[in-house]
């Protein structure tokens, strides 16, 4: 059980957490970059002092701003951390690094190693690996610490998509095998929300909203967290603002009632399977709002928009564009 | 098959002339600098050799180098290691302050350094007083030998261990220490390894420094003589042909390690 209420000073802001995971739980943070998601981590793991608070891991204080010097030593903490370089010991071979951390048995991590499918490569150099098998020596070789958290730092996001999200997967079950709660931190929602049990939307260094992942797109608390998942239309009416989310854009019929939204299309990008598709809104309304569609429309076509579904926010709420 | 644009030849061509000149001016280099060693060999019969190094006591110079310049070099890796990382750790205050302190006895001439030690541990100073309550003397000993050798050597193995070190991510040094390694543990599990090719350089300057220190020497430990004042001497009475054959027993004991650390490290660096 991670139980952590602290902060970190850095130049530009302090980063803040109030958070508590539970045994095997999976929480990401999703933030944008230089909204203080390495800080967090590196506050848990021990890289970086507290300047308020404290964290405390099972029944340990691991990290105190009042006591430093009485700091669980980051080897002592039971909690890995995967970055995006694997630091992998290029002296060493495949299965040295997998034993690394002292007290390792060789025929466990040979087998957690084979698990990982990582079999014929035991006797390989760091330097000849993929970056995808790089990310599963480091992985396996943090399992191997009897680990009580573990904190991953966008591990996956120099590797292509698919090949990123397999490994999350694997991340995943090995958590599940293990027992060890996991915070990710990531830009990603998709990943956020493929990986973890609770979202916590971070900016700035403070976190906005936490919650399901699917509660946090749905119902964003503020303007500025529905920007952070991914709402990218905005309209004005009077002293209050619609968030609108592309894939929650449906169009409907003119003459499905009175309250629908009318907007002209102005822009139309092809988006994997789906074209994104730009409009201007038209009456009442002032603004622009993006929808995916499955069909492109005609440009100056005019699409409906029902708004019951949109979040409404205070007008005063900066808007986004 | 399509043809290059003429800027592209001529501008190939233009680099072919550039890497002549380079060329030619390396190989110059390296000629002038190999030149000594050649004229040595040169000038040496394997009767002078066998004749000078048959004299009685003809190896004692030999002894008493290499056993100051090993102790000199265990003083400079036990002081100096911890130093050289530090800096290139950017763990000291003030870090252009040690680096001065460090480059200064680089940049001061030996024969200056040996005078400068005289003021400060000969036996007149206090330093000099509290040695000489353990029975040393830094004037015309052993003791100030390695002295000597330690102050004209210290700053190569510094320099080049801090570069050593600072070749190591430090987030490797991080993923040690959260696997479970104390400090001590990660500097002999993961650092060391990691700046070992640099860390052998260094060590193979020193080493030839330190068997081949001789103005600090001269000014403190005239006596007992080491190679280089073998040296010095011989060319003082007996002449240059009585001389060269030390000058190369020197060379033959200070390079091999030096030409063999620098290999190995070569080696080593294209592992990692």
């Amino acid at each position: 059980m991670l139980a952590a209420d602290f902060e970190v000073a850095r130049r530009d802001f302090t980063v803040g957490l109030d958070i508590q995971v539970a045994p095997g739980e999976r929480v990401a943070v999703l933030g944008p970059s230089g909204a203080g998601k390495t800080t967090l981590l590196e506050a848990i793991a021990g890289l970086v002092p507290l300047t308020a608070g404290e964290i405390w891991l099972d029944q340990d204080r691991i990290s105190s701003a009042r006591s430093p010097r009485r700091d669980t030593r980051m080897g002592h903490r039971r909690v890995g951390l995967l970055r995006q370089n694997p630091g992998l010991f290029p002296h060493l071979t495949v299965l040295e690094n997998i034993c690394y951390p002292p007290g390792a048995l060789p025929v466990q991590a040979v087998a957690t190693a084979a698990r990982m499918g990582l079999s014929g490569l035991q006797h390989a150099r760091p330097q000849g690996l993929s970056g995808g098998e790089a990310q599963r020596v480091a992985l396996c070789r943090a399992l191997q610490t009897e680990l009580r958290l573990l904190c991953l730092d966008e591990p996956f996001s120099s590797l292509d998509r698919p090949l990123g999200r397999e490994l999350l997967g694997v991340v995943r079950e090995a958590l599940t095998d293990s027992g060890a709660a996991a915070v990710l931190v990531t830009h990603q929602l998709s990943d956020a929300q493929a990986f973890a049990d609770r979202v916590a939307i971070l900016h700035r260094g403070s976190v906005l909203q936490i919650g399901d992942p699917r509660e946090v797109v749905l119902r964003p608390k503020s303007a500025l967290v529905a920007s952070l998942v991914g709402y990218r239309g905005w309209l004005r009416r009077g002293d209050h603002v619609l968030a609108i989310h592309p894939d929650l854009a449906h169009p409907v019929g003119a003459e499905e009632g009175d309250g629908v939204i009318s907007g002209r299309v102005v822009g139309i990008v092809p988006d994997g399977a789906l074209v994104d598709v730009e409009l201007t809104a038209e009456g009442d309304w002032v603004g622009r709002w993006h929808a995916r569609l499955a069909e492109p429309p005609q440009l100056g076509s005019r699409l409906y928009f029902r708004p019951e579904t949109a979040p409404r926010f205070p007008g005063s709420e900066a808007v986004f564009d | 098959m399509t043809i290059p644009p003429a800027t592209a030849l001529s501008r190939s061509s233009g680099i072919r002339a550039s890497t002549g000149v380079a060329l030619v001016g390396a190989l110059l280099v390296w000629v002038a600098l190999l030149g000594p060693l050649l004229a040595l060999l040169a000038h040496l019969t394997p009767r002078s050799v066998v004749s000078a190094l048959r004299q009685p006591g003809a190896f004692q110079p030999l002894e008493v180098s290499v056993l100051a310049s090993l102790i000199a070099l265990a003083v400079i890796l036990l002081l100096g290691t911890p130093l050289a990382y530090l800096m290139a750790r950017g763990r000291l205050p003030f870090p252009r302050l040690w680096e001065v302190g460090v480059i200064l006895p680089l940049l001061t001439p030996p024969l200056v350094i040996g005078l400068l030690l005289i003021f400060m541990v000969g036996p007149s100073t206090p330093i000099g007083a509290a040695l000489s309550r353990i029975d040393l003397t830094a004037s015309d000993t052993f003791f100030a030998l390695v002295l000597a050798e330690v102050y004209e050597a210290v700053p190569y193995y510094v320099l080049g261990a801090a570069a050593a070190f600072a070749s190591v991510d430090p987030q490797l040094e991080q993923a040690a220490g959260l696997l479970g390694d104390g400090h001590w543990r990660t500097f002999r599990r993961v650092t060391v390894p990691l700046a070992a090719p640099g860390l052998a350089t260094a060590l193979a300057v020193t080493w030839a420094r330190a068997m081949g220190a001789f103005g600090a020497v001269l000014i403190i430990a005239y006596h007992p003589f080491g190679l280089p004042m073998q040296i010095w001497v011989t060319l003082q009475e007996s002449g240059l042909s009585s001389a060269l054959p030390f000058a190369l027993v020197l060379l033959v004991v200070a390079l091999p390690l030096p030409v063999g650390a620098f290999i190995w490290s070569s080696h080593a660096r294209r592992r990692l």
